[in-house]
């Protein structure tokens, strides 16, 4: 009993330290996009496709965290 | 206090039961659950809308209805289809309109209380990911050729010995992408609808106990109108998320069929 609540906790620790990364990196991909597009708005819809390719690409990470958490 | 506290942990503890998929009936050997309900409910919701939007075609549409419906065509056609696939574009807009509409309807349904939202079960996500990993896939063979398609994985410029490596790792992460659509998805909508829940029974429990266990106690009933006053914020978010995950996941598949149609 006491170990699988140990367990159950330290997943939910594991994924929360997993999500740290890939907060910052949409962040940053989020201020870039914005910052971008503020100069040189006729720009924005090809910012936009960059910008999704990189967020789910860092956004994979914490949700390979998640399918961790479910399967671990 | 302490005894609304107790019962809503005990309430909270149970809830992830109510999010499994439950078996309704069965046909043959196919176990309905109530997913599979909502998922069909959704179908023909859709059906409905695009049907009688495509029924009376008009060049300048004067009824709302009509309006409505062919401004998110119009979206999906600009926002989606053109600004990230380029050229060659009209080809896929059917293709992503069908998944952004779908998805939409699928998130929206479940935002109706008592209804269920069947993008919130992995099956129904893994599904949809499917399609659109099978579908970019199928035309970057079409359009580059089977090994032009796997050479063009690989960014051009790399040096020479590096090649390898970086197309192993672009190779995993271009198979991965079924897996992230499929989980980002469901990620976003069970988590959504599990904070609606625990809102809601928060709202509930500390209101029982503070008015219908003997004495009336106004005093304790006040944290559970702070309770609803947040479940009313969060579900303002959800109708946002319940958008955006469809957008999402809609730009996502264009941006796919424009890596995999035109290589660096």
């Amino acid at each position: 009993m006491e170990i699988t609540l140990v367990l159950a906790a330290l997943k939910v620790v594991g994924y929360g330290l997993a999500a740290i990364g890939p907060g910052i990196g949409i962040g940053i991909a989020t201020y870039g996009l914005c910052v971008s597009a503020a100069r040189q708005p006729e720009m924005k819809g090809q910012l936009m496709g960059y910008f999704f390719i990189g967020a789910a690409m860092s956004e994979a990470l914490a949700l390979l965290g998640l399918v961790l958490f479910f399967i671990g | 206090m302490g005894d609304a506290l107790g019962a809503f942990v005990e309430e909270a503890q149970g809830l992830s039961a109510h999010f499994e998929p439950q078996t309704v009936f069965s046909i043959g050997g196919w176990h309905v659950t109530q997913y599979d309900i909502w998922l069909f409910i959704a179908l023909a919701v859709a059906l409905l809308v695009i049907l009688i939007a495509a029924r009376k075609l008009q060049l300048i549409p004067t009824n709302k209805f009509y309006n409505m419906v062919e401004y998110g065509y119009e979206f999906v056609n600009r926002n989606v289809a053109e600004d990230v696939i380029g050229h060659g574009f009209k080809k896929h807009v059917p293709f992503l309109a069908t998944l952004f509409f779908f998805i939409l309807i699928c998130n929206m349904l479940g935002l109706i209380p008592g209804f269920k939202t069947s993008t919130g079960s992995i099956s129904c996500t893994w599904a949809l990911a499917t399609i659109s990993f099978v579908y970019f896939n199928f035309y970057g063979f079409k359009t580059l050729g089977a090994g032009g398609y796997f050479k063009s994985l690989c960014p051009s410029g790399v040096p020479g010995p590096m090649v390898p490596v970086i197309w192993f790792l672009e190779f995993f992460s271009m198979v991965i992408r079924v897996l992230t659509l499929a989980v980002r998805l469901y990620g976003n909508m069970l988590a959504g609808h599990m904070v609606l829940a625990v809102f809601g029974i928060a709202t509930t429990c500390f209101l029982q106990v503070a008015l219908f266990s003997g004495s009336i106690d106004l005093i304790g009933a006040l944290p559970s109108v702070a309770w609803f006053l947040l479940l009313v914020v969060m579900y303002a978010l959800e109708c946002l998320v319940a958008f955006i995950q469809a957008f999402v996941f809609a730009i996502l598949s264009a941006s796919y069929i424009n890596m995999a149609t035109h290589p660096h």
